[in-house]
């Protein structure tokens, strides 16, 4: 559903993506770890082209994003119309949720269905409620995000990505940015999207979550992916030391 | 003090007050609306319209407020263009007052975070839409309490529109104490009004602002 091959981007005289190749098939979840700074958030940010890739490809259902590819092998930027619609597709969930601050938890999931998707308002709000009642919120329609803890926001959040029904979902370390008892009601609600067979790229640093959730693992540093397969592999077999050495220090700092 | 003058003038003073009252709001009406569009139109990708507005904004915000005012009424004739001293103060007050509203939205544009904006880029939204429910009224809430602190500093600057001789408050009280040598008294009173205009502003305006940023309250509470 997703394939990636050979993304590198650079920022500056800074190579972020170093020929990325990586596929995510349907239904599956693929979660990608790796030290800060190492590319991940790039890279998922490349898929529905927020952050635009200077060369390779990322294919979704067989359509590049971002480019359309001319016949004398040249490429040009893609209209805006068409990105616009390829985007519909793709939820994304944030690190900061980046919820609009002046609506409501409903008014912030309905508002893409009336604006993008062109509900009538009572349908929007109808789909809306359905989808806060889903991630557990529905007595919280009518708050405001500054009267949300950061886990009922993130949910919101990815009620409103939700709502769009789109074909995959992209998480951008979803649960960094909240207290540790927070985290557990997010990656709750993204276990119950796993389970119905949603496809999810999810970056992140909850190694127990992806140990659990993800099909498949991918460890990147510096603009690479390392090692990649299933969770055992990664966590447990990996033969890269890189691999190694990080996991060996997060189990170190969360050992007590 | 001398309270029969003050009653004798008392119908002068009111009307004065009013006068006030309609060059401040209408000055300050016009202000903001042209702060805005200057604003906005700063965010247009065209160099050489930027930079008008720049030189536009710098003008009047680095001169004082009294000159504008007389250039715009007794140098306006030799220009060709007449106005009556109201007109001319409520111009004024809005071509000053339009600098400082406009470097206000333009603060609050650039408040707005840019994962508001990523997230309506995520979903597929069109710029406009993302202008118009997004990135607007965010960018109007985080300007509010300035535009509020400016529509009070711009009460107090209609006094010097009785340099050209709108019938205002200032103006009112100048002839009064000009006509019956009450210069304490008129000062006085001429206090009380304004810090009554002033105190009922900056308490509508808290409201407003009260209002408006309660979405802000918690923001960024956990981030």
């Amino acid at each position: 559903m997703i394939e990636i091959r050979g993304l590198s981007k650079r920022f500056g005289g800074l190579e972020v993506l170093r020929g990325v190749d990586l596929d995510v098939r349907q239904s599956e979840v693929v979660c990608l770890i790796g030290p800060s700074g190492s590319g991940k958030s790039t890279l998922l940010r490349c898929v529905n082209f927020l952050e635009p890739y200077d060369a390779g490809a990322v294919r979704i259902d067989g359509k590049l994003i971002g480019y359309e590819d001319l016949p004398d092998g040249t490429r040009r930027p893609m209209g805006a119309r068409k990105l616009r619609e390829m985007r519909r597709e793709i939820g994304m969930v944030f690190q900061h949720f980046n919820l609009w601050p002046h609506m409501t938890a409903i008014g912030n999931v309905a508002e893409p269905l009336v604006r993008v998707r062109g509900l009538a308002g009572g349908e929007a709000s109808e789909r809306a409620l359905a989808m806060l009642t889903r991630v557990g919120l529905s007595a919280k329609a009518d708050a405001y995000p500054s009267h949300l803890s950061g886990g009922q926001q993130q949910r919101v959040a990815i009620a409103r990505a939700l709502a769009m029904q789109p074909r995959l979902m992209l998480f951008d370390e979803p649960t960094s940015a909240l207290d540790p008892e927070l985290v557990g009601e997010v990656l709750e609600v993204m276990r119950s999207l796993a389970s119905e067979g949603m496809t999810m790229l999810i970056v992140t640093h909850e190694m127990g979550f992806a140990a659990h959730v993800a099909g498949r693992i991918a460890f990147i540093d510096g603009g690479r992916i390392l090692d990649e397969g299933p969770p055992a592999h990664v966590f447990h077999h990996s033969a890269e030391p890189r691999v190694r050495q990080f996991l060996q220090t997060y189990k170190d700092r969360n050992a007590f | 003090m001398n309270p029969d003058v003050l009653w004798r003038y008392a119908p002068s003073l009111v009307s004065g007050f009013g006068v006030t009252v309609l060059c401040w709001s209408a000055g300050g009406a016009l202000g903001i609306v042209l702060g805005f569009v200057i604003a906005l139109a700063l965010r247009a990708p065209i160099p050489p319209l930027r930079w008008i507005l720049r030189v536009f904004i710098e003008i009047f915000r680095g001169t004082p407020f009294l000159v504008q005012l007389f250039l715009l009424y007794a140098g306006g004739p030799y220009v060709g263009f007449k106005l009556s001293a109201t007109t001319a103060g409520i111009l004024g007050l809005g071509l000053y007052s339009s600098a400082y509203f406009a470097e206000n939205f333009r603060a609050g544009f650039a408040a707005v975070p840019v994962g508001q904006i990523e997230a309506a880029t995520s979903v597929g939204m069109s710029p406009f839409d993302t202008l118009m429910r997004v990135t607007l009224p965010s960018a109007l809430i985080s300007a509010t309490p300035a535009i509020v602190n400016m529509l009070i500093v711009l009460s107090k600057e209609t006094v010097v529109l009785s340099i050209i001789t709108v019938p205002e408050l200032m103006y009112q009280m100048q002839t009064m104490a000009a006509e019956t040598f009450t210069a304490f008294d008129a000062i006085f009173a001429m206090a009380v009004f304004y810090w009554l205009l002033v105190e009922t502003v900056s308490r509508l305006g808290h409201r407003v602002e009260a209002r408006v940023t309660q979405f802000l309250a918690r923001e960024g509470a956990f981030a």
